[in-house]
């Protein structure tokens, strides 16, 4: 009969394609908190979070903020002394917390993950006219007009793209997308 | 004519019987060919296992015996030893190994049933081309050779001397004393390094069965156990031993001074002519030609102008000492992990970063500060001393082991800096604070009562980039501190790396000149790690000390003794009992082509002009069997693995393949 898998070894199946070694070779030494740019920002470092995911501890690791704080640096994954991809780990939590629609209200990385996502599946290239208002929208229109006015300056210096770049055979790549997206992918 | 073959399938417990049916196995073997009995047995290698063998043969007349057990490193000598009680020759026996090859290689039992079947029957195949064999006895060369002369190959070289034998040490460098003469505290006692190793490296220099070759490297080795051939390049010292005195005028008055990488660690000047230190044995000094100004301009010759006794001479040479000796221990040592591979911990671009042997030789009272704990500039005193953990050690992209010395001397630092600065702060960066040994946990308790900080967490960063106030001019070590879940910035003076050990650079070309394993991080391979750790593979060479794996003095020093335990035991023994695995050419089919003279290893071929016929040597021949693979005419047989026993062995082996097509004659 199958069982219902651990939380610790659903985080496992997040990162099977992961190259670095299993969660449970952690040594706690540290380093990657010691490292993290971030880390005084977060509510639990990246060591803790290792330790409750090994714990099974999911209510706590899926209400810390974390993975959310995570600027991708990979200084962690980069110094491992257990060559665990931390980075990695970040991102599989990011996809399950959106996945299970579980995380704070007032995160916003969600949001922007969010919108980041759908705007790269529309054309296959981040495109910030795009992305960032529909981003900042969500948040009200007086947010809207503040950014729109910078937006305006940076796009007359030519530091934003006018024309969207595009991808060849997005349908394909739409497909590939499916494939990887546990949310129901590119519809 | 058949032969009466008994088979025997061990249990091992449950090592084997675990994943193999042995009782299937043993079923089944007793159907094939030849085997007249077939047994099952919990333990073979107990007494009861061994009687159960030598009955049999009794019982059943048997003449061939096959034991399915583990590997034949472990027990082939104690079943060799059943069949001779038995009254067989014991080389009418062959081992199986259903353990090593395979019940501890899979959980698949099916598979591993089957497999054991096979060898089981490559066995029986084979033991029937058995011929009964005798050992061949070899004399033992009562000399020992001792590579490296740190304290383990000091302890081996004066345990087999005081026993009443002749050592051979072989010591690369100018002095013997090794990383031992460098410290200055040992732990967990606080000895003085240099009072209890002193002592025993004067005995060395008068010990009347010692022949010390200092400045000297092994350059070659050929032979096997009790008759190796060493070759020692003894490098030129320009320094007559014989009229020298040691009274050091040549290294005073000598102008030029070079930074001491080696024994200084980098932090103190020698002179071009130097003894490492005062307490060097031999007291001679060395002259180092690239440094030196006589070599470099074709003038100076301070040395040879003032030395009283006229002992140097700029026209010495290399010499090659060839001496015989029956064996050998290797005490190579370590080399200290370099902390130049770790960027981010600052060693080599921020000044008042330490490696541990620079911070060892600080602290050494005869050292370049003596004693005094200063930053790089000399002067200033610091007052807060981080100690960085695990440099280089447990870490996948450095070194997965524990160099396992580190946490004592860390903590040894730590209480010298105390000791020498009482009002300074240490903090000690640790993942695992690791004490086992007599006395170690309570110098770890005694550290935590003299007020050290001690913070769980690996270091990421060593940086002088000051953030937050207060870390201005300073060295800020940044790290989490695990056990409160935050990270932290702790500002110092002074940081010290403690690196790890690791092999000798050259310890792959050491273990391919002497025939002898080594591993992925080329420590050398014991015969087996629990209970054979001083022994190789290779008969009649033993290892000691750091070469085999990170050790602490004391470990060293047990190794040393040990490894010369067993080369008194060989010696006392006169000779050994080889195995008579050996070539012999066959008169008849030698055609004479001479292609086995060249490539034995071992120089054991001999080629008869008159006859025009080769021919082995057997006190020479190792039974490797490379002439019995090349000979074009197949005219070398190798005892004990003669083609017909080897491919009966494989066709055994093959028996479910075999069965459904014609066996080639």
């Amino acid at each position: 009969m199958a069982t219902r898998p651990t939380f610790s070894e659903e985080v496992a199946n997040l990162m099977h394609s992961s190259h670095g070694n299993p969660l449970n070779t952690c040594i706690q030494c540290g380093t990657c908190s010691g490292t993290c740019p971030v880390a005084e920002f977060m509510d639990h470092t990246p060591r803790c979070l290792i330790g409750l995911i090994n714990a099974n501890q999911k209510e706590d690791v899926l209400d810390s903020n974390t993975y959310w704080f995570c600027a991708s640096c990979f200084h962690c994954t980069v110094r491992c002394p257990s060559e665990i991809d931390i980075s990695g780990l970040m991102y599989s939590l990011k996809r399950y917390s959106i996945w299970k629609h579980h995380y704070s209200d007032d995160a916003i990385g969600p949001v922007f993950s969010e919108t980041f996502v759908k705007s790269i599946l529309r054309s296959g290239r981040s495109y910030e006219p795009v992305l960032a208002p529909s981003y900042i929208f969500s948040y009200g229109v007086r947010e809207f007009l503040n950014e729109a006015h910078t937006a305006t300056n940076l796009m007359l210096k030519g530091r934003i793209p006018v024309i969207p770049p595009k991808l060849k055979r997005i349908e394909n790549f739409k497909k590939m997308a499916d494939r990887i997206i546990p949310m129901g992918g590119a519809k | 004519m058949s032969e009466k073959v008994g088979v025997y399938v061990c249990h091992c417990g449950t090592n084997i019987a675990g994943v193999v049916d042995v009782e299937e196995v043993s079923n089944w073997a007793g159907e094939q060919p030849n085997v007249v009995c077939s047994r099952d047995y919990k333990f073979m290698c107990s007494s009861l296992g061994q009687e159960l063998i030598e009955e049999d043969i009794k019982e059943h007349g048997l003449t061939r015996i096959v034991v399915a057990a583990c590997s034949p490193h472990m027990h082939e000598k104690t079943f060799r030893g059943a069949t001779e009680r038995g009254g067989l020759n014991p080389y009418l026996f062959e081992m199986a190994n259903i353990r090593e090859h395979n019940s501890w290689a899979t959980t698949d039992k099916a598979a591993a049933t089957h497999k054991a079947k096979a060898l089981v029957n490559g066995a029986v195949e084979r033991v029937v081309h058995h011929q009964p064999l005798e050992p061949i006895p070899v004399e033992i060369n009562p000399a020992t050779l001792v590579v490296g002369g740190g304290i383990a190959g000091i302890s081996a070289a004066l345990e087999l001397a005081d026993a009443g034998n002749h050592v051979y040490l072989v010591e690369r460098e100018p002095s013997i004393g090794g990383h031992m003469a460098q410290l200055d505290k040992t732990f967990p006692t606080l000895d003085c390094s240099a009072c209890i190793l002193t002592p025993k490296m004067v005995d060395v220099e008068q010990h009347p069965n010692i022949t010390l070759y200092s400045w000297s490297e092994v350059e070659n080795i050929s032979g096997y156990i009790g008759n190796f051939n060493v070759t020692v390049r003894k490098k030129a010292r320009y320094v007559i031993e014989e009229l020298c005195t040691g009274c050091g005028i040549c290294e005073e008055k000598c102008p030029r001074k070079v930074v001491d990488e080696v024994f200084e660690a980098g932090l103190a000047q020698r002179k071009a002519i130097y003894t490492p230190f005062p307490q060097a044995v031999p007291k001679y000094p060395v002259l180092d030609p690239p440094n030196c100004t006589y070599f470099e301009r074709g003038k100076c010759k301070a040395c040879q102008i003032l030395c009283p006794t006229g002992a140097i001479d700029f026209e010495q040479e290399d010499e090659l000492l060839e001496f015989p000796v029956g064996n050998v221990i290797l005490a190579t040592g370590y080399d200290l992990f370099d902390s130049n591979r770790i960027p981010q911990y600052g060693y080599g671009h921020l000044a008042n970063v330490f490696t541990s042997l620079e911070f060892e030789r600080m602290v050494n009272a005869s050292g370049p500060t003596d004693g005094k704990i200063v930053l790089r500039d000399g002067e200033s005193v610091p007052q807060s001393v981080a100690i960085v953990h695990c440099v280089g050690s447990r870490d996948n992209n450095y070194h997965e082991y524990c160099s396992k010395v580190c946490c004592m001397y860390s903590l040894k630092f730590a209480h010298l800096v105390h000791e020498r600065i009482p009002e300074a702060e240490v903090y000690n960066f640790y993942i695992d604070i690791r004490t086992p040994g007599k006395g170690y946990e309570e110098f770890y308790n005694r550290l935590l009562e003299e007020g050290t900080h001690f913070i769980r967490g690996r270091v990421a960063d060593v940086t002088d980039a000051a953030r937050l106030p207060g870390e201005e001019g300073k060295l800020i070590v940044q790290a989490e501190d695990t056990l409160i879940g935050k990270q932290r910035r702790i500002p110092v003076d002074m940081v010290i790396l403690s690196a790890g050990m690791e092999a000798r650079h050259d310890s792959q070309d050491v273990s391919l000149m002497f025939g002898m394993g080594c591993d992925f991080d080329g420590f050398f391979t014991e015969r087996h790690p629990k209970l054979d750790p001083v022994a190789t593979m290779t008969e009649g060479i033993f290892i000691a000390g750091a070469c085999q794996g990170p050790k602490d003095i004391p470990d060293s020093v047990a190794q040393g003794a040990a490894a010369a335990a067993r080369v008194a035991g060989l010696v006392n023994q006169e000779t050994v009992m080889m195995e008579p695995v050996r070539a012999s050419i066959n008169k008849e089919t030698c055609s004479g082509c001479r292609l086995c003279n060249d490539l034995c290893p071992y120089n054991a071929i001999v080629f008869h002009e008159d006859q025009k016929l080769s021919e082995v040597i057997t006190a020479l021949c190792q039974g490797c069997g490379t002439c019995v693979a090349a000979c074009p005419s197949s005219a070398i047989n190798g005892a004990h693995f003669t083609n017909e026993q080897v491919f009966s062995e494989i066709e055994g082996i093959l028996w479910d393949v075999m069965e459904h097509q014609a066996v080639p004659a």
